[in-house]
């Protein structure tokens, strides 16, 4: 049985997702850079909100596998468990 | 002598006639310019000594190269006529113009500042004028004063005075010789000659002149203006003449020379202290008005007609868009925009009959490139951004700083200057966008160094009768030019003064912080760096110092006039660490002489405790005529002049803090907006993804999607 994958999308993006908050990935992809492209493909308008052209998670923006921020888990290579949720969460930012 | 030639002069017209000689309107046959001739009366005719120190005098005078000044380029002897060859100068002569009433103080003050600075540099050249007097001096229809006469005046009237009357009784000429002696100094009429302290009493007279309609000294006789000179105090001016000019006219007008101000430039900064203390106290109620603007609450969009002018705002925190009709009077606000955005860049597209508006918005989540067609109801926001690095450049968009449209030949070009400094172009209408490589691969580029904002590149200035050549700036990085539409670019700094480097005139590396070019005027180029204003007159090749009189050449933002290629604005800042506007006030500096001379703009403008900081593209000139003039502030103030600057109003107060402001005029908002074009590329099927299955969304997920 697989079991989904789930990531979050914060407000400002859910135009791009038509409006969903969660989505649910029917893969099982091992990556968050797997989990991302697959992202991409079912919302296209995600990716370059999230990754620069170069690839790179954008600087202000956090993402969380379960409680762990990926910054300190290997970013893109960080392993996505079975039945994982990511969290898509924008950095509090000043001014 | 009407249609003779004198040397290669051509005699047109006669202008007038005076004591020294006839002025008629001539035409260099050589340089093909219009010029004034002034012919020197047969019977005032000079001794040999006296002739050469004309000549000599005339030389010299001839190296003042002044605004306020008018220029004397030659004199000449042909056939026994001897001649002065001068700038000609259109306008009425300021004792015309004085009437019995005298004029405003503000009219005196502008006028005193700019005869003061003409001063400033004659003395500073060691030129006497000798003969300062309100006949002299011509102001022209845009208020542009010019003296006269420099230096040869009252050498040929002194001779002329010696010759045929020595002493001030001549029943032969009266209205000459008196109309002289009221502007002489008391030790003039001793005999002790005249110095640079004498013209500045004759500053005094002519200022007295000019704010009351009469001449301090006067008299029925000769004698009794003379003794009223040497004995006499002027009678007082009170109001209207503000106290500050009256006091400046009696420190010119002591009778003893020590006691005068010891220089012109004195003269001139205290009238100019006056002037804004004019200004302070008769515009006290504006600041205190509401602005002229109905604020419309949440997002609401203006209603635009055809004729109607429009204000693009961009602020750190999203967009405005801002309506009036060809008054400009009133405006009213539509926004914001992109809450929460910073608007960098916004450009208006009228070409080919659109209404077409472009915004950059950068946050958190990128920077894209957004338009809209119908005045911000619907603005696009495209699933990717169009305006994107190469995978092999190594870099990603940080800013888009500039968008600027083609040439009107070129409907569809659009160019955008980004950060990190790159030159995108598109030919399709902003549909899709390429790196230019030719710049982007510049061995230069890995030794450009980031600027306060980051390295940007943030203007770009395409010529628009060379189809091959444009110009971009770089902080810092400086100017580079290409001449074979981008695949080469060359850097154009010479003379540009890097304050930051060991190396004050390297290749390139300026912080220059922008550029303007008037479209008629394509070989000439202003500059605003960081510390210098600047010109080229050959396509950026050389650069000159034009910081002529502004209280200091650091600055951000600089406007061209659209239709007068002399004229130019910027807003001077204090000092690098500061980078506020000068001593607390509001100025924006204006040259109509392409810097020779710049005068302040203050009417309507705080001037005191407005520390104030004008970005680079916050100012933003329109195409009406008068023009008129627009700039916002880092505290979110929005200033416009719909006089070409003279007067000023606050539009609108509490803004995010403003990057960039652009203005349109609407030709028919009515015409549908041109189709976008179909988007013929596809680099989502470039991404590494693309080839794979496509992934599957749960049951759930599906579900919501429908």
């Amino acid at each position: 049985m697989i079991v989904p994958v789930t990531v979050y999308i914060p407000a400002p993006l859910r135009e791009f997702s038509e409006g969903q908050s969660k989505v649910e990935i029917e893969e099982s992809p091992a990556t968050l850079a797997g989990a991302l492209a697959a992202l991409w493909i079912l919302f296209p308008g995600l990716r370059d909100r999230i990754a620069t052209e170069q690839g790179e998670i954008r600087q202000h923006i956090n993402i969380f596998i379960g409680d762990e921020d990926v910054r300190f888990t290997g970013g893109l290579a960080s392993r996505v468990p079975a039945g994982a949720e990511i969290s898509i969460v924008p950095s509090i930012t000043g001014g | 002598m009407i249609g003779q030639m004198l040397g290669h002069y051509r005699v047109v017209a006669k202008i007038g006639e005076g004591g020294m000689g006839v002025v008629y309107r001539g035409h260099d046959e050589v340089l093909h310019r219009d010029v004034a001739l002034k012919v020197v009366k047969k019977d005032s005719r000079l001794d040999p000594t006296a002739g050469k120190n004309l000549l000599q005098e005339a030389r010299a005078s001839s190296s003042l190269a002044h605004p306020n000044i008018c220029t004397i380029y030659e004199v000449g002897e042909t056939n026994g006529e001897l001649y002065i060859v001068m700038e000609l100068v259109e306008g009425k002569s300021l004792r015309a113009l004085i009437g019995e009433m005298g004029l405003p103080a503000e009219s005196v003050l502008r006028y005193g500042v700019q005869i003061a600075s003409a001063l400033v540099r004659a003395h500073d050249k060691g030129i006497v004028h000798r003969d300062l007097k309100s006949a002299n001096i011509v102001v022209t229809a845009d208020g542009l004063v010019k003296v006269l006469d420099f230096g040869i005046a009252k050498r040929i009237g002194s001779e002329v005075s010696q010759g045929t009357t020595l002493m001030f009784d001549s029943q032969k000429e009266p209205s000459t010789v008196s109309g002289t002696l009221t502007y002489m100094a008391p030790e003039v009429l001793r005999g002790e000659g005249a110095d640079f302290r004498s013209d500045l009493w004759a500053l005094g007279v002519v200022l007295y002149e000019a704010a009351s309609g009469r001449l301090p000294f006067a008299g029925r006789t000769t004698f009794e203006v003379s003794s009223a000179i040497m004995r006499e105090m002027p009678k007082p001016l009170g109001p209207p003449v503000p106290a500050g000019l009256w006091a400046v006219i009696q420190r010119c007008l002591v009778k003893e020379p020590m006691q005068r101000y010891r220089r012109a430039g004195e003269v001139q900064a205290a009238l100019e202290a006056v002037q804004s203390a004019v200004i302070v106290s008769s515009d006290a109620g504006v600041d205190r008005s509401a602005p002229a603007t109905t604020v419309l609450h949440g997002v609401r969009h203006v209603q635009v007609k055809k004729g109607d002018s429009l204000l693009l705002v961009g602020t750190t925190k999203g967009a405005f868009l801002l309506q009036s009709n060809a008054q400009r009077k009133r405006w009213k606000v539509g926004g914001p925009y992109f809450h929460g955005q910073a608007v960098y860049a916004m450009a208006y597209d009228g070409r080919m009959g659109q209404h077409r508006i472009w915004a950059s918005t950068q946050s958190i989540w990128g920077t894209l490139l957004r338009s809209t067609d119908d005045f911000g109801k619907s603005w696009t926001n495209p699933q990717e951004a169009a305006i994107r690095f190469p995978s092999d450049s190594g870099v990603s968009l940080k800013n888009i700083w500039q968008i600027t449209l083609g040439r009107p030949e070129e409907p569809n070009v659009l160019y955008c200057g980004v950060e990190p400094a790159a030159l995108f172009e598109s030919h399709d209408s902003g549909e899709t966008w390429s790196l230019m490589r030719g710049l982007f691969d510049h061995p230069h580029r890995h030794r450009w160094m980031p600027g306060n904002g980051g390295l940007a590149l943030h203007t770009i200035v395409v010529d628009p009768t060379e189809s091959q050549r444009m110009y971009v700036a770089i902080s810092a990085g400086g100017v580079y030019r290409t001449d074979d539409g981008g695949n080469n670019w060359t850097p154009q700094n010479r003379g540009v003064r890097v304050m930051f480097m060991p190396n004050k005139y390297p290749e390139f590396g300026q912080c220059v912080h922008k550029i303007v070019m008037h479209p008629n005027r394509p070989e000439r180029l202003f500059l605003q760096n960081h510390w210098g204003l600047y010109r080229s007159d050959d396509h950026g090749e050389n650069w000159n110092d034009i910081a002529n009189g502004v209280p200091s050449d650091f600055g951000f933002a600089m406007v061209m006039h659209p239709r007068n290629p002399d004229c130019v604005y910027v807003v001077p800042v204090e000092s690098d660490e500061f980078r506020c506007t000068c001593d607390g006030r509001l100025r924006i500096y204006r040259t109509r002489n392409a810097g020779a001379s710049w005068e302040a703009l203050v009417r309507g403008l705080p001037q005191k405790g407005a520390h104030e900081t004008i970005l680079r593209d916050a100012m933003t000139a329109d195409s009406h005529d008068p023009v008129g003039i627009y700039f916002g502030t880092r505290s979110g103030k929005l200033f416009g002049s719909s006089d070409e600057g003279r007067t000023w109003q606050k539009i609108l107060e509490g803004l995010p803090p403003v990057a960039c402001i652009r203005s349109a005029v609407v030709e028919d908002a009515s015409v549908a907006a041109r189709p976008r074009l179909r988007k013929t590329s596809s680099r989502a099927t470039s991404s590494a993804t693309s080839s794979r299955r496509k992934p599957r969304m749960t049951n759930k997920s599906r579900k919501k999607r429908r």
